[in-house]
């Protein structure tokens, strides 16, 4: 009785000890501890996390605000024919400046990473990377895109493409990664034909066959793009 | 009379307490090795450097964010307000906005001049070139007097590049307006490397006050989008 009584106890300290250490483990993740490496990179990892959520939060700040106004405009346009004149030019140039969420015919077009391959030299090479959105951006937009977006990031006259390895940023949204997906509207047809054409991103074609890189598209009678939620100034230009 | 638990009753107590502390642990055991896997599976291949530009651009960005939100609240407080011409000067100042982002009007500013004199330089350098000045904050450009916003269409012939229809034959000459100081620095960079480049003949550039652009890009009307 006394010696199951002892292994009870045992079992219990032994138990609530294990608990005690992974309960240390669990806080020590979540803390910054100055000299270890990890924590300090998990440190910069929270600070990724926050500026995204802040950035999120920004984003959908700026959306509404546009909306809001977009309705003040609507009534001020209804007491006057003037500022209804104006609200309509207005709304053409928000429209190509991809203020406007819009849809029509089009193409869907999925881009994934591929595997590394042995040569060290090329190591982030099977990563999808900006510049490979860039020139598919740029080839739709050649081919009659009158629209585009990417992950869900409408693509503005002022749009700049950047980022690492894996990782592609477009203006001031959060970073991007595999797989991206480009939506345009436009003729799909021609888009669709200038995808297929061998002679087309020739950067992304060769390393489809060096790193398996995936590539593929589709058109359709019918895709939607967002409204562009992010910043739009231009501070050091002024109208002649 | 005092209630004294018998000897079954008390191991009883004792299995349930060991169970809610196994039970306990098995808890947070998951929560740690889900945290542990969550944190791995996000940071595949992000290094301390790549985070630290990160952290760069995410701010730079929130910063611009902010911006574009205090503009916005200034332009829905004018509406609000409702006085008269209110609506009018705040949609004729967002149509003149627009009108210099879309490339429809000439326009002038702070920036910088590049040329680059080469040889075999196709569509893609020049693209790479336009879009290290966008991301250094370029808000307007043109390239030998015509104007470049995205959308233009930029291609690769065997006349050469040809930016919106017409042969653009080098040496460039690339205008662009925006942060001075932050657009030197992209030119910079971007002379170097062209510089080291067999193709280039000559890479320069110069910062200007005011650099002026007056190729302007045509509007073109929409055939298959509809505003939704």
């Amino acid at each position: 009785m006394y010696r199951r009584q002892l292994f009870s106890i045992g079992a219990v300290a032994a138990v609530a000890l294990l608990m005690g250490f992974l309960v240390a483990g669990q806080v020590k993740a979540q803390l910054l501890t100055p000299s270890n490496q990890v924590a300090r990179y998990h440190a910069l990892v929270r600070s990724v996390q926050d500026l995204e959520a802040t950035n999120a939060e920004s984003r959908r700040l700026i959306a509404a605000l546009r909306s809001e106004i977009d309705a003040l405009e609507s009534d001020a346009a209804g007491r006057s024919a003037a500022t209804q004149a104006l609200q309509n030019q207005v709304a053409d140039l928000r429209a190509h400046a991809g203020l406007t969420a819009m849809h029509g015919p089009g193409v869907a077009i999925d881009l994934a990473n591929g595997v590394p391959g042995p040569d060290i030299g090329a190591q982030a090479s099977y990563l999808v990377n900006f510049q490979d959105v860039q020139d598919i951006v740029n080839l739709l937009f050649a081919q009659g895109a009158e629209g585009v977006a990417v992950n869900g990031r409408r693509i503005t006259p002022l749009t700049a493409y950047s980022g690492s390895a894996g990782e592609v940023v477009i203006d001031q949204g959060p970073p991007l990664s595999s797989p991206i997906t480009v939506v345009a509207v436009g003729d799909r047809n021609r888009m669709v034909a200038a995808l297929y054409d061998a002679s087309a991103l020739p950067d992304i074609r060769a390393r489809q066959v060096q790193f398996q890189l995936r590539l593929t598209f589709v058109g359709s009678p019918d895709v939607a793009l967002p409204a562009y939620d992010s910043s739009l100034q231009i501070p050091h230009l002024h109208a002649i | 009379m005092r209630f004294r638990p018998g000897p079954q009753r008390r191991s009883t107590g004792r299995a349930i307490s060991v169970w809610v502390i196994a039970l306990l642990v098995a808890l947070v055991a998951t929560v740690q090795i889900r945290s542990q896997a969550e944190v791995e599976r996000s940071l595949v291949g992000i290094d301390t450097t790549s985070l630290a530009f990160l952290i760069d651009d995410l701010h730079r960005a929130n910063d611009s964010l902010q911006a574009e939100a205090a503009d916005l609240q200034a332009r829905q407080a004018t509406l609000r307000s409702g006085t008269s011409g209110a609506a009018d000067q705040v949609l004729n100042d967002e149509a003149n906005r627009l009108r210099a982002i879309e490339g429809l009007v000439p326009v002038h500013g702070p920036g910088v001049v590049i040329v680059i004199d080469a040889t075999g330089l196709t569509a893609l350098d020049l693209q790479d070139a336009l879009n290290n000045l966008a991301a250094g904050g370029a808000e307007a450009t043109s390239v030998n007097d015509h104007r470049v916003v995205t959308g233009v269409s930029i291609e690769q012939t065997t006349a050469g590049v040809v930016i919106d229809g017409s042969v653009v034959p080098p040496p460039w000459t690339i205008t662009s307006i925006g942060d001075a100081n932050r657009l030197a620095e992209v030119a910079n960079l971007m002379t170097q490397a062209l510089t080291a480049d067999r193709r280039v003949r000559e890479a320069t550039y110069r910062t200007e006050s005011d650099v002026v652009i007056r190729s302007v890009v045509s509007s073109r009307p929409f055939v298959y989008a509809v505003a939704s």
